[in-house]
């Protein structure tokens, strides 16, 4: 009697227990509450630098109106739609290949497709900016083996630079989400496979009617992963393009906008903090989507 | 040996060694400088600290060299922030974003009239400088333009020094092309992503983005109109190497791919930083648009160096800067001669250097001509937000060359402009 009055209400006036969380709570509330309020006040404010006055729904309005916001929020989307699909289906399918005992050098290219994911960010897309040069080694081969006739201009063709940062993310972030599908894998009971292969079912449907389904939770988590790290790209884009965003903003993000707005241009650091709940609407948005698309299919 | 009568003698003079170790360690001042261009900046900042310190042996200077986007946003970051300890005592800012900070960092920088004597200075550059009555920083280097040229190359597609004198845009694609039939290199280096040739393009017509009040002006701007015309007939004619971003662009002038190079007196010193190339370059005046108004001189960039408020070196900082660049007119020939850099201070036009003849230019009085066109460069006002303007220009580039009429492009720019400068 007394342990579940102890459990109940009377939990919430133990000093004793709110003494132990007090410094992990007075933390968070200074490092996690505290900028993000100050930060949504900002996003109320408007002016130059350090000049910031109070400017009501001003910086919504200009939202609208911003041809660059439009831009770097179509090109987040197209990043967020074309490239996570392609990443996260071939994240399953290279899962697959590798889970296969019987292949040889199994660990190698485990390990191999995997490390991309732990090299620095800078350094990689360093490393393809130069591969990707006009007369860099990428145009080199391509001629050499007769794909192409002309370099093609990577870096400094709208098209091309977009394609550019998506072959860098998929290159980086693949690897990542396969170990999670290996992982999910093999748990998978055999003996389902086994019932399967008598029945003569054949390794593509064995792919979709077993292995996805049964891998659904895994890969709502990836998805959802890569659906914030999509959204929040900034690190690949600023590194490709020297922080510009260019050619021609095709390749600005929402983050590499903030960015801009914040360091490169005229500081407006309320308008940036009004962008930046952009990108916080559109993560929740996005994953209360995925999660209800999960649960439909449950059923 | 006598150990005893030795060892007395040995700790009196450790003791001492010590003791003015410490004297030293505690009068010494370190003074740090962020800037960029390890050709340019770096290398005169260096020179001119191992002047100062010559007189003033207990000052020693920390000069570090970033990429000028770096010393940019490390200082927005820094004054954003209100932690002064990230700071460095004396920053270089380029002159287009001078007023963008003193306005927007009211307080940050350290005000220098009433120490310096800016009647002896570029007024243009003073004003660039100057918010609300207090003038800010020391003016530095001037970005007056030319035209690069390898000699040897035009020689080979039947060109003289003389026919690159005093000629238009039309006429400079002409000769592009021709080099390139002839010799196979392109005439220059161009990177899509930076507006600079652009602005210098339209400033050699006597326009900026904005007008003397800061207010846009884009689309009744013939001399923007008629630069974006000049770039499409560059892409349009392909005489161009594209370069992705500033050391790829200068990569297509030091290994030789390209025929000339329009930009800032600054480049000589990268220019100058090939010694195989000594002999081969020529300086010609930039192509002038065939508008009105229209000039063959112009500007891109320049930069001035300013102490920060919060420098706990201030004061040695200012005196140095005074000392030095506002002074040491011997430093300005060294510099010139060395580095290519023509200063702003007026005194030191009258020195030897500026008249005599570089070998690496064949012998040419190059800095003569420099300074006649810095004379003529049309002033104009760079206002608040010529990075916004910038990107504008550099996002629509693509759309032109694409054939999207002019003025429409003009209009997205003016589009963009407005949304970004509130």
């Amino acid at each position: 009697m007394a342990l579940a009055r102890r459990g109940g209400i009377g939990r919430y006036y133990n000093v004793n227990g709110w003494l132990f969380v007090a410094p992990a709570l007075g933390l968070i509330a200074l490092f996690m509450v505290y900028p993000i309020l100050w930060s949504l006040w900002m996003s109320f404010q408007s002016g130059r630098g350090m000049m910031l006055k109070f400017a009501g729904f001003a910086n919504i309005v200009r939202l609208w109106n911003d041809p660059v916001f439009i831009k770097a929020l179509t090109n987040t989307l197209t990043y967020f739609v074309v490239q996570v699909p392609i990443m996260i289906l071939l994240a399953l399918i290279l899962a697959s290949l590798l889970n296969n005992p019987k292949l040889v050098g199994r660990g190698f290219f485990r390990t191999a497709i995997f490390l991309p994911c732990v090299t620095s960010l800078v350094a990689y897309s360093v490393l393809f900016k130069g591969m990707f040069a006009h007369d860099g080694i990428v145009n080199a081969t391509l001629e050499a083996i007769g794909i192409i006739g002309e370099p093609i201009p990577w870096l400094t063709h709208p098209f091309w630079a977009k394609v550019l940062v998506i072959l860098a993310i998929t290159w980086r972030w693949t690897g990542y989400n396969m170990i999670f599908y290996l992982a999910a894998m093999q748990n998978i009971d055999k003996s389902i496979y086994e019932v399967a292969r008598i029945d003569g079912v054949p390794a593509w449907a064995r792919f979709t009617h077993i292995t996805v389904p049964l891998l659904k939770p895994v890969i709502l988590f990836t998805t959802v992963i890569s659906t914030i790290g999509t959204i929040q790209l900034f690190d690949e884009v600023y590194n490709l393009t020297e922080g510009k965003g260019g050619p021609s903003n095709a390749t600005l993000t929402l983050s590499l906008y903030i960015y801009n707005l914040t360091f490169r241009f005229m500081p407006n650091f309320g308008y940036a903090a009004t962008v930046s709940y952009v990108i916080v609407v559109l993560v929740a948005l996005l994953a209360c989507v995925q999660f209800f698309a999960a649960r439909e299919r449950d059923r | 040996m006598n150990v005893t009568t030795y060892l007395p003698r040995f700790a009196s003079m450790a003791l001492a060694g010590a003791s003015l170790l410490a004297v030293t360690a505690a009068e010494a001042k370190e003074i740090t400088v962020w800037c960029w261009d390890p050709n340019f900046n770096v290398a005169i900042m260096k020179e001119a600290g191992a002047r100062y310190t010559k007189t003033h042996p207990d000052v020693t200077f920390n000069i570090v060299d970033f990429a000028k986007a770096d010393v940019e946003q490390k200082l927005q970051t820094g004054l954003s922030s209100g932690t002064a300890d990230a700071l460095p005592d004396i920053v270089l800012i380029e002159d287009y974003g001078a007023q963008k900070y003193l306005q927007s960092f009211p307080g940050a920088f350290a005000p220098l009239s009433g120490t310096v004597d800016y009647s002896g200075f570029a007024p243009y550059k003073v004003e660039l400088m100057t918010l609300e009555g207090q003038v800010y920083g020391m003016p530095f280097d001037s970005g007056v333009t030319g035209l690069y040229y390898r000699k040897d190359y035009l020689e080979q597609a039947g060109f003289k020094p003389e026919d690159m004198q005093g000629i238009t845009w039309d006429r400079f694609i002409e000769i592009g092309k021709q080099v390139e039939a002839k010799t196979g290199k392109k005439m220059m280096g161009l990177d899509p992503t930076d507006a600079g040739l652009v602005r210098i393009i339209m400033q050699s017509a006597g326009q900026w983005y904005f007008d003397k009040d800061g207010k846009p002006n884009i689309t009744g701007n013939a001399a923007l109109k008629a630069s974006l015309e000049t770039i499409n007939k560059i892409m349009a004619a392909n005489i161009y190497k594209p370069a992705a971003g500033w050391s790829d662009w200068v990569g297509t002038f030091t290994s030789g791919d390209v025929a000339s190079v329009i930009t800032g007196v600054w480049i000589t010193g990268t220019v100058k930083a090939q010694p195989d190339q000594s002999g081969k370059w020529g300086v010609a005046p930039i192509p002038a648009l065939s508008i009105d108004g229209a000039t063959h001189a112009s500007n891109l960039g320049g930069s001035s160096w300013y102490v920060l408020e919060s420098s706990a070196e201030k004061a040695e900082a200012i005196d140095f800067l005074n000392e030095v660049y506002a002074k040491d007119v011997d430093f300005y020939q060294t510099i010139l001669q060395d580095r290519g850099a023509v200063g702003s201070l007026l005194a030191a036009r009258g020195g030897a250097a500026y008249g005599e003849a570089d070998a690496f230019f064949g012998g040419e009085k190059v800095w003569q001509n420099f300074s006649d066109w810095l004379a003529k460069v049309p002033s104009v006002n760079y206002g608040v937000f010529t990075n916004e303007a910038d990107t504008a220009v550099t996002a629509q580039l693509p759309a032109l060359t694409q054939g999207t009429p002019v003025d429409e492009v003009l209009k997205a720019i003016d589009a963009e402009v407005s949304a970004q400068i509130q």
